[in-house]
């Protein structure tokens, strides 16, 4: 059969199974048969031809019933000189598509060519906001199912009553495996009379008509060109600036659908560049094909705000830079290696990834500090327990909140945040150390934090203070405790912060705390999950003491921390740790548990406590003015270690020149996950193998200290902290590869084969 | 990533992304060993009315007559994906090529879309013409009329233009436009 023959044949069924009932389709199916006798009989090939031909193009016409066109009026009857909404309503059967003004990269707009009387003028139409519609690489713009065109019309002053014919050609091309021109010819009747009276149809044009792009005057929107590029296309930034006159919602996401051109060409993806500064920032890539690159442009924003669309008609001018003093953030500047990700599950990571938090090394042994308050406390009124699972989710939300505000105050100073920074500051580290070192001994008995049994039966009172004082304190501990461990879906939730507003980055953190706290508030609104815990008894103390070493370990590893900041003197810190550690035995033998000279015993504590701060921390270990240890030497973790080199983006450029694969290891000390994944999947045999067989290069970024050039590249792959492993493929001109936060030697194995091809 | 690196590929004054595909005879087409003589690139596919209508009317088989004449290579590329309906096979393709009177070089069977996409052809039509030292030279739609009912014969065909001005010697006027037609049925 004849390819046109057998489009026309297949449409046609098409009609015939999703109109059973047209009597019309029926008449048609029989002409078919008619149609195919006589081709049979046809044997010219040249009369063949031009029959297929014009079977063809009559088919075209003839099947364009995919999309069924009326005519309506908002008003029956109006006076003269009144305004009157005229609706094109187009159903298109499922599947079928028709297309915008600006069809984008193929199709066709549709149009009304009317046939007014004198005295009616039409007015431009006004078009509902279009999807976008796939493939990717030929995004249009159009209507699925239906769609109303709304077009003004204006009456005259002058006409005289009585009823008007208002007609009008409507035509479109309807697409969905193939594409066909359709019209259709539509009429309705107007009467002119002295009073107006609105149609039975007036509130579905006036529904349509909300779903028209709103007009806009005055809004701070610009654009420039990102780069002046020779050829003949050019990166458009497109921002709208924060004002007032619009409702405060955050946008989530923002797109533009431009207006057709024949000289250029405003392509249809978008990318949304990170700006804490705008409302929005877009860029676009605009096509010229003759002339010059435009100087302003015109289109729609679409603003999606929750499940709501709101869509704006703008202009827009073009410059060719930024004006000095309209600076744009740093992030704005560089393009994100990553695609930018919606709010709602970004929030979901931060609150997962507090949930993890309190499974990770660095907080599990506080969590048991949790659990014994728990069930401490479950024998009471569940009231209290309530209340104490509250004040332990606001220590954490307070000191999420605090975290915030350092964030937010270390990006107002112009400087870049990096997750973890606190931990980069050797004050912090020596704080936390005592202190840790001090919980330790407590656990282990030596001296009690609250009043002790005894007083707890004597003062409820107190001790419900006590409780609450110590709920919080819980908390507040569990969060510093938590920072270091940048757990895998806290990564890309915090690196997504920190490019972000101000109010972004507390609900942010927000969700994070909401996600540490969850189990413990939830364990204390639900008393009678309580009883699922352990019954109190003598294994507590037992316990108790056995959880002391992981959090002896936590110290030691703290400890460490601290050598890189204040080299061989951190004897000193050892000193005073164990000058604290004596104290803390001395006030709990003595002035908690014993019976006479508790003053001379809470003298000595003082003694002790002050002694060894300006004796141990002052004088000899100047712990306000660490000297950084210079890091010089060989990288080499062992003599038969992964041949490292410190990493920088010159190393990065010169090894991907000679073509070798490479292997990026951002880590710091005082990152768990990141000395984790160098044990067990970085520096094992075979991967060391696999980089000397594939002759691959292994750099190694230290961010302990934060460097700037660091901290950059993690936000270039929006990252706010370590660990971030990358490899780069052998090619030079592919992306590198993203490793997850946590690794496993096939992971690692297995991008560098990728690299290797 | 496509998109962008497709766009950079083929641009006005640089040089056509060379390619080898096969022919609906089975036979190899490499563009590289058309070089010395101008190449025309036509996306195809004759289901979808822009270019029906300009098969219908004559116009397009008149252009090619014309230009093999004047020693123009026209290579015809058809991208529909194999599940579409306006799918041709090898078959089809040569009882249509007959039945229309085409006068073109080769018509390359492009299902898998390579070729398409090293071009970023976006509609059929899409029309690249490439002059005889395997350089770009005009991109885009077929002529200034994008209808498709309208008498191509009386519309301004912007591939002879460029084509008659590479044999005078002289510039061409118009070396991009925004071509226009249906989307190209591509493989997903």
């Amino acid at each position: 059969m004849e390819p046109a023959l057998k489009m026309w044949n297949r449409d046609f069924q098409v009609a015939i199974r999703t109109q059973p009932e047209g009597c019309g389709y029926r008449m048609m199916a029989k002409s078919l048969q008619t149609f195919r006798q006589i081709w049979h009989l046809i044997n010219v090939r040249r009369i063949r031809i031009l029959f297929a031909a014009c079977l063809c193009l009559a088919a075209l016409t003839a099947n364009a019933a995919h999309t069924q066109v009326r005519l309506m009026l908002s008003a029956d009857t109006a006076r003269p000189g009144d305004t009157v909404l005229a609706g094109v309503d187009l159903k298109m059967e499922p599947g079928w598509h028709i297309y915008w003004k600006n069809p984008g990269a193929a199709g066709m707009a549709t149009k009304i060519e009317w046939q007014l009387p004198p005295g009616v003028t039409a007015g431009e139409i006004q078009w509902p906001l279009p999807e976008k519609l796939p493939p990717a690489e030929v995004t249009t713009y159009g209507y699925n199912d239906e769609v109303m065109l709304i077009v003004p019309l204006k009456l005259a002053a002058d006409l005289k009553p009585g009823p008007l014919d208002l007609k009008a050609k409507v035509s479109w091309l309807e697409c969905k495996e193939a594409c066909i021109p359709g019209s259709g010819d539509v009429q309705v009747t107007l009467n002119i009379g002295n009073e107006t009276k609105t149609s039975a149809d007036a509130a579905l044009i006036h529904l349509w008509q909300n779903r028209v792009p709103m007009p806009t005057q005055g809004w701070p929107l610009r654009a420039w060109w990102e780069k002046l590029a020779n050829d003949d296309t050019r990166p458009l930034i497109i921002e709208l600036l924060p004002f007032s006159q619009k409702p405060s919602a955050s946008v989530e996401k923002a797109d533009f659908f431009p207006d057709a051109y024949d000289q250029f060409e405003i392509q249809a993806a978008t990318e949304t560049i990170p700006d804490a500064h705008a409302e929005f920032c877009l860029r676009k890539l605009v096509k010229k094909f003759s002339g010059d690159w435009p100087k302003e442009i015109s289109g729609v924003i679409v603003e999606e705000i929750g499940q709501a669309h709101s869509s704006f008609n703008v202009k827009i001018s073009v410059s060719n830079k930024v004006t000095a003093g309209e600076t744009i953030s740093s992030t704005a500047n560089q393009p994100s290696a990553l695609p930018p990700q919606p709010l709602w599950r970004m929030l979901l990571y931060a609150f997962i990834g507090g949930l993890i938090l309190n499974i990770m090394p660095c907080v599990l042994p506080v969590v048991a500090l949790k659990i014994l308050g728990f069930i401490n406390h479950a024998q009471h009124v569940p009231r209290r327990v309530r209340a104490l699972g509250l004040i332990y989710a606001a220590g954490v939300l307070v000191s999420f909140l605090a975290l915030a505000a350092i964030v937010i105050g270390v990006k107002a100073a112009g400087h870049h945040a990096g997750w973890g920074m606190q931990f980069g500051s050797p004050e912090f580290i020596v704080v936390l150390t005592t202190l840790i070192t001090l919980v330790a001994l407590n656990l282990f008995g030596v001296f009690e934090v609250t009043l002790g049994g005894r007083t707890l039966s004597a003062a409820g009172q107190l001790v419900s203070k006590q409780g609450a004082a110590g709920a919080f304190f819980n908390g507040l501990l569990a969060t510093a405790l938590a920072t270091p461990c940048t757990a895998p879906f806290l990564a890309p939730a915090l690196g997504f912060a920190f490019a972000q507003s101000s109010s972004l980055i507390i609900l942010i953190f927000l969700f994070v705390g909401l996600g540490l706290a969850a189990p413990y508030v939830v364990l204390s609104w639900n008393p009678a999950w309580l009883k699922f815990l352990p019954k109190p008894g003598a294994w507590m103390e037992k316990f108790k003491i056995a959880m002391g070493f992981p959090m002896l370990l936590t110290a030691v590893w703290l400890f460490n921390l601290a050598t890189g900041d204040y080299g061989t003197n951190v004897l000193w810190l050892g000193v005073f740790l164990v000058l604290m550690a004596f104290a803390a035995w001395i006030f709990g033998t003595f002035v908690q548990r014993g019976r006479a000279g508790k003053g001379v015993a809470l003298v000595i504590v003082l003694i002790l406590v002050t002694g060894g701060y300006a004796f141990a921390l002052e004088n000899e270990l100047h712990w306000r003015e660490p000297i950084v240890a210079a890091t010089a030497g060989s990288l080499k973790a062992s003599p038969d270690g992964i041949d490292w080199q410190p990493w920088s983006l010159e190393a990065v450029a010169q090894a991907r020149a000679g073509g070798n694969p490479i292997l990026v290891d951002f880590t710091a000390d005082w990152c768990l996950t990141c000395q984790v994944n160098k044990k067990t999947s970085i520096e094992v045999s075979s991967v060391r193998q696999k980089l000397k067989e594939i002759s691959a290069v292994a750099l190694v970024g230290d961010y302990t200290h934060f460097p700037d050039s660091i901290t950059a590249e993690l936000n270039r792959f929006d990252r706010a902290g370590v660990p971030l492993v990358l490899v780069y493929p052998k090619n030079p001109d592919a992306e590198p590869i993203v490793l997850p936060a946590i690794l496993t030697p096939g992971i690692v194995l297995d991008a560098l084969d990728r690299a290797a091809r | 990533m496509v998109l962008t690196t497709a766009v950079q590929a083929v641009e006005i004054g640089k040089p056509a992304p060379d390619f080898t595909a096969t022919d609906i005879n089975g036979k190899t087409v490499k563009l590289s060993d058309y070089k010395g003589k101008i190449v025309v690139i036509e996306s195809y596919n004759s289901d979808c009315p822009y270019c029906h209508n300009q098969y219908k009317t004559g116009a397009m088989q008149a252009l090619q007559r014309d230009l093999a004449a004047k020693g123009v290579v026209w290579l015809l590329v058809n991208s529909v994906n194999p599940k579409n309906f306006s799918h041709r096979t090898p078959e089809q393709a040569r009882q249509e090529m007959a039945a229309a009177k085409m006068d073109v070089t080769a018509w390359i069977d492009d299902s898998s879309g390579a070729v398409g996409h090293l071009y970023d052809m976006k509609t059929t039509p899409d029309m690249y013409v490439i002059n005889k030292d395997g350089i770009l030279v005009y991109e885009g739609a077929i002529d200034n009329q994008p209808d498709p009912f309208h008498d191509p014969s009386k519309a301004q065909n912007y591939v002879s233009q460029a084509i008659d001005a590479l044999l005078a010697g002289k510039p061409i006027t118009v070396s991009e436009t925004k071509p226009y037609g249906c989307s190209v049925k591509y493989a997903d």
